[in-house]
C-alpha cells in the first residue's frame, strides 16, 4: 500500500513538473527561407508559444535547448546553453510568444562539420529535410522542464529565373521588333508552394546612361505581371530609330524579371539585390538592318 | 497643370537661352580662339531636350493600359572636354533631368527629392575629371569599373583619384551610391532605402595592350539609421570584396585573363554579432548573417583578323556577393567556347558560341543545368545574293526534387534570311526575306507532360535606292504566328518609311507608317496604327535641332472587356544639341 502511494505521488509530481513549461510550435513554415539569418525577422516562419504554471523550479525561469537534426537523427546544430538567453514564464499565466531569434539564436548555435562550412560560406544548410526540436530546460543544470517539441521542414535555396530570350546583347531587327518581341525565362527553382508572379520590366537605356543606371531610374516601357508562365509576347508599339544620325547609336534596352510570391513580396529577400530581381540582360534594336550594326558600350 | 506650364515655359526659355548661348558661345569661342590661338581645344556636346507624352484612353474610366513614360521631362547634357594643353584636360559629364524618377531603383516612388537626393539620384550624373599628365582627379558621379568581380555597375557620387605614373596604377574613390529614404505606406508606397557609402581602391601595374596586374578592393556599407521608418523588406547591408586581376596580351593575338575574388557580405546589419563566423577586421565584423565565399574567372584565346577563338570559365560561389554588382546571380559555374571565322575572301562570316551553365553548384538547392548554343552564319555568295542563318538554343533542366518531375525548358530558334540585290541604271532594288521558327518546350513538373510553344515569323522587305534622287523609301510586310495550347496569336504588319534631305541638305526627314492587324484565338481582330516622324535640322555647323514625333493608336477586339477599348499614345521629343569642336577651326 505504501509503495503504491509513493509511486502515485511520484507520478503526480513528475506530471506536474513536466507540465509546468509547455512548448507548442504554432507556425513553422514547412519550406522556410534557406538563409537561416532570415528566420529571425519573420513571424510567419517560426513562432513558439510557451505556456506554464506557477511553481516551476527556478522561479519560472528557463532556457531553450534547441537542436537541428537531419531525418536520420544526426545532430546538425545545437544551442550552446551556457550562452543562450534566459526566459521567464509570464506570472499571469498568459502564453509567451517566441520567434526564431529566441528559439534558434544563430550566434549561440554550434553547427557541426560540413554544416558549419556551408553556413559560413552561403548562410544556408545543404538542401534537404531537417527536424528542429526545442525543449525547456532548467537554467542551472539544464534538466528538462517540459517535453521536447519537434517539427520537420524542408530547406532549398530559391533560385531566381535566368533570362533566356532575348539573349544578352542580342541585336534585333527593328522590323520584327516593332511587331513583337518574345521574352523567355526559366522558372523559380524549386517549384514554390503557390504560383509565382513574374513581373517583366523593360527599360530604355538612353545614350547618356549605363544599362543599370537606366534600370534604377527610368520608367519602364513594359511593366507586366505574368502568373506562372515563363514566356511573354510583347507588342512594343514603338518606332525604333537611331538616337542621332552622327553616332548611329542603336536603341538599347535592359530587361529583367522580378519574382513575387502569393503575397506579392519578392520570393527572396536577402539573396542578391533583395528585390527578387534576376540578373538583367540588354538587347539592341537595329533600325536599319541593311547597314552593318554598330554596337555601342 | 501648373507644373506642366512651368516645365513647358522653362523648356522654351531654356531653348531660347540655349540658342542664344550657342550663338554667344560661337562668338566668344571665336574671340577666345584668336587670343589663345591653338592652346585651348574644346570637344564634346551640350544640349537640352524636352520630352512630352500623352495618353488618351477610351471608354472613359478604363485603365487597362497604363502610361509608360513621364508626362513631361526636360533633360540637360553638358559634356565638353576642355584641353588646355597637351598635358592638362578637363572633361565634364553633366547629364541630368528636371524631374528625376525612380522605378526600380532605391528611391522608387519618391516625389520631392532633397538636393542631396537629387544629385545622387541614379538618373543624374554630375561628374568632373580634371587630368594632368598621369594624374586624374575624379569628382562627382562616377561609374567606375575596376574588374568583373569587384565593382562596375554602380554609380557613386564622391571624390577619388586615378594615378598612373609610368606603369604603376593607383585608384581610390569614396562616396555615396544612394541616399537614405524613409519608408512611406502611401499610396503611393515609397519602398525606402538606406544610405549607402562606398569605398574602392585598385593598386597594380599596367601597360596598355600588354598586361595588367592589380589588386582590387571594394566596400559598401549601409547606414541603418538613415531611414526612419526603415524600409520594410530591404535590410541594411555591408559587403567587402578583394580581388586579384591579371590580363596578359601576347604576340599573334593570344591573350589570357584571370581574376580571383573573395567576398565577405553581411546580409542584415541588424542581426547580432557572431563569434562563430569569420570576420575580416578591421574592414568588416561578422554578424550571424555574414557569409564569406569565393569567385573566379579565366579566359584564354586568340584574336586575329580572320579567326577568333576563346574559352571562358566563370565560377561564382553561392555566398559570393558584391555591392558593385547588385544584380549578380551567384552559385553558378559557366563554361563558354566562342569563335569567329572570316573566310572565302571575307565573304563568309561565322560567329558561334557553345557553353553550359550549372547553377546551385554548392548543392544548397536543386542543381540546374543549362545548355547554351548560338550560331550566326553569313555568306555573300555574289554581288546580288547573300544568306544569313542563325540558330540559338537555350535549355534549362533541374532534378525533380519534391515533385514527380524536374523542370525542363528548352528554347530553340532558327532564322534564315536571304537578301537579293538588283542594280539598275537609276535604282538599286534590295529584297530581303526572313523566316524565323521559334520553339519553346516546357515540362509540367506534376504530370511530366511537355507543352510546345511554336512561333513562326515571316518578313519581306523591299528597299529601293534611287541613285539620282535624295529620297530613300522602304516597305515591309511581316507575319507572326504563335501557337500554344489554348492560345493562338496572329499578327500581320505593313510598314512603309521614307527618308529624305531638304533645305539644301540642312534638314533630314524620316517618316514611318506602320499598321498591325492582330488576332487572339477566335476573338475579333485588334488594330494598331503607328506614325512617326524625325526631323534633324542643322541650324549652324555646330547647332542641330532634333525633333521626333510619334503617335500610336491601338484598338482592341472583343478579347478584353470593355469590347472595343482603345487608346492613343502621343510622344514628342525635341531639343537642341551644340557640338563643341575647336580642332577643325585651326
Amino acid at each position: 500500500m505504501k509503495k503504491i502511494l509513493l509511486t502515485a505521488i511520484a507520478i503526480i509530481i513528475t506530471t506536474i513538473c513536466m507540465a509546468q513549461v509547455k512548448f507548442n510550435f504554432a507556425i513553422l513554415n514547412t519550406q522556410p527561407p534557406a538563409q537561416l539569418s532570415e528566420w529571425g525577422n519573420r513571424r510567419e516562419v517560426l513562432t513558439l508559444i510557451v505556456t506554464g504554471q506557477p511553481g516551476v523550479p527556478g522561479g519560472g525561469q528557463y532556457k531553450i535547448k534547441t537542436e537541428i537534426k537531419t531525418t536520420d537523427g544526426t545532430v546538425v546544430a545545437s544551442a550552446d546553453l551556457a550562452k543562450t538567453p534566459v526566459f521567464t514564464l509570464n506570472s499571469t499565466g498568459t502564453p509567451t510568444i517566441l520567434l526564431a531569434n529566441d528559439v534558434m539564436p544563430l550566434e549561440f548555435m554550434v553547427f557541426t562539420g560540413k554544416y558549419q562550412t556551408s553556413l559560413q560560406r552561403t548562410g544556408k544548410l545543404p538542401a534537404g529535410n531537417y527536424i528542429i526540436c526545442a525543449r525547456p530546460v532548467n537554467i542551472i543544470d539544464y534538466t528538462p522542464l517540459g517535453e521536447e517539441q519537434c517539427k520537420t521542414f524542408y530547406l532549398a535555396s530559391t533560385q531566381l529565373p535566368i533570362l533566356m530570350k532575348p539573349y544578352n546583347e542580342e541585336v534585333m531587327d527593328a522590323k520584327k521588333a516593332q511587331t513583337a518581341i518574345i521574352f523567355r525565362w526559366s522558372p523559380v527553382v524549386p517549384t514554390q508552394p503557390s504560383p509565382v508572379t513574374y513581373r517583366i520590366q523593360v527599360f530604355e537605356v538612353l545614350p547618356t546612361q549605363s544599362p543599370v543606371q537606366a534600370l534604377r531610374s527610368n520608367q519602364p516601357l513594359l511593366d507586366k505581371e505574368v502568373l506562372a508562365a515563363t514566356q511573354f509576347i510583347w507588342q512594343p508599339q514603338l518606332t525604333f530609330l537611331p538616337y542621332d544620325d552622327e553616332t548611329k547609336k542603336l536603341p538599347t534596352f535592359i530587361w529583367t524579371i522580378q519574382s513575387l510570391d502569393a503575397s506579392h513580396n519578392p520570393v527572396t529577400r536577402t539573396d542578391g539585390n533583395g528585390e527578387g530581381r534576376s540578373e538583367p540582360l540588354i538587347f539592341f534594336v537595329n533600325p536599319d538592318k541593311n547597314k552593318r550594326p554598330k554596337k555601342q558600350d | 497643370m501648373m507644373r506642366k506650364k512651368i516645365i513647358t515655359s522653362s523648356f522654351f526659355l531654356c531653348m531660347f537661352v540655349a540658342t542664344s548661348f550657342a550663338q554667344e558661345t560661337d562668338s566668344l569661342l571665336n574671340k577666345a580662339k584668336d587670343k589663345v590661338k591653338e592652346k585651348l581645344q574644346i570637344s564634346g556636346t551640350m544640349g537640352i531636350t524636352y520630352e512630352g507624352y500623352g495618353l488618351s484612353r477610351s471608354p472613359s474610366g478604363w485603365t487597362g493600359y497604363q502610361p509608360r513614360r513621364p508626362w513631361n521631362q526636360v533633360r540637360f547634357n553638358f559634356t565638353p572636354t576642355f584641353k588646355f594643353s597637351k598635358n592638362f584636360s578637363l572633361p565634364f559629364n553633366f547629364n541630368f533631368a528636371a524631374i528625376p524618377t525612380n522605378f526600380a531603383g532605391p528611391y522608387a516612388g519618391i516625389k520631392k527629392p532633397s538636393f542631396g537626393q537629387f544629385i545622387t539620384n541614379p538618373m543624374n550624373s554630375f561628374g568632373l575629371n580634371p587630368k594632368y599628365k598621369w594624374a586624374e582627379l575624379q569628382l562627382g558621379t562616377q561609374y567606375l569599373k575596376y574588374s568583373e568581380l569587384s565593382t562596375g555597375d554602380i554609380g557613386v557620387f564622391g571624390v577619388g583619384v586615378d594615378l598612373r605614373p609610368k606603369t604603376f596604377l593607383f585608384k581610390f574613390f569614396t562616396g555615396v551610391s544612394q541616399q537614405g529614404i524613409n519608408y512611406v505606406v502611401g499610396p503611393p508606397t515609397v519602398t525606402g532605402a538606406y544610405k549607402r557609402r562606398n569605398w574602392m581602391a585598385q593598386i597594380g601595374t599596367e601597360k596598355e595592350g600588354k598586361y595588367l596586374f592589380a589588386l582590387n578592393f571594394a566596400k559598401g556599407k549601409d547606414v541603418p539609421t538613415s531611414a526612419a521608418p526603415p524600409p520594410l523588406t530591404i535590410r541594411p547591408q555591408e559587403g567587402i570584396v578583394i580581388s586579384l586581376v591579371s590580363d596578359l596580351y601576347l604576340e599573334k593575338g593570344f591573350y589570357f585573363k584571370a581574376e580571383g575574388a573573395q567576398s565577405t557580405f553581411t546580409k542584415d546589419l541588424a542581426t547580432p554579432l557572431s563569434p562563430n563566423l569569420k570576420s575580416l577586421k578591421p574592414f568588416i565584423e561578422a554578424h550571424t548573417s555574414t557569409i564569406t565565399d569565393f569567385a573566379a574567372q579565366a579566359a584564354i584565346g586568340k584574336k586575329g583578323k580572320n579567326l577568333d577563338l576563346g574559352v571562358m570559365v566563370k565560377y561564382l560561389g553561392a555566398g559570393f556577393q558584391t555591392i558593385g554588382y547588385p544584380f549578380l546571380q551567384s552559385d553558378r559555374l559557366d563554361y563558354l567556347l566562342n569563335t569567329r571565322i572570316n573566310t572565302w575572301k571575307n565573304k563568309m562570316n561565322i560567329v558561334a558560341s557553345l557553353g553550359q551553365r550549372v547553377n546551385n553548384v554548392n548543392n544548397t538547392a536543386l542543381k540546374a543545368k543549362q545548355f547554351i548554343g548560338n550560331l550566326n552564319w553569313f555568306t555573300q555568295f555574289s554581288e546580288s545574293f547573300s544568306l544569313n542563318i542563325n540558330y540559338n538554343n537555350f535549355g534549362f533542366q533541374t532534378a525533380s526534387g519534391l515533385n514527380p518531375f524536374g523542370i525542363k525548358n528548352v528554347s530553340n530558334d532558327l532564322g534564315i534570311n536571304p537578301t537579293f540585290t538588283f542594280t539598275g541604271k537609276k535604282i538599286i532594288h534590295l529584297i530581303s526575306i526572313s523566316y524565323n521558327y521559334s520553339k519553346y518546350d516546357e515540362r509540367d513538373v506534376m504530370t511530366g507532360l511537355t507543352t510546345s510553344n511554336n512561333t513562326h515569323t515571316g518578313l519581306l522587305t523591299y528597299v529601293p535606292t534611287y541613285l539620282e534622287k535624295e529620297i530613300s523609301p522602304d516597305f515591309s510586310i511581316l507575319y507572326f504566328y504563335n501557337n500554344v495550347p489554348g492560345a493562338k496569336i496572329t499578327l500581320a504588319t505593313f510598314s512603309a518609311a521614307l527618308s529624305m534631305q531638304a533645305a539644301k541638305k540642312k534638314m533630314r526627314l524620316r517618316g514611318q507608317l506602320q499598321y498591325t492587324l492582330g488576332k487572339l484565338n477566335s476573338f475579333s481582330s485588334n488594330n494598331n496604327l503607328i506614325a512617326s516622324c524625325n526631323i534633324d535640322f542643322k541650324l549652324t555647323k555646330k547647332l542641330t535641332w532634333v525633333t521626333f514625333l510619334t503617335t500610336n493608336y491601338f484598338k482592341y477586339g472583343n478579347e478584353i472587356t470593355p469590347n472595343g477599348a482603345n487608346y492613343v499614345e502621343t510622344g514628342c521629343r525635341t531639343g537642341f544639341q551644340y557640338r563643341f569642336d575647336t580642332k577643325k577651326q585651326k
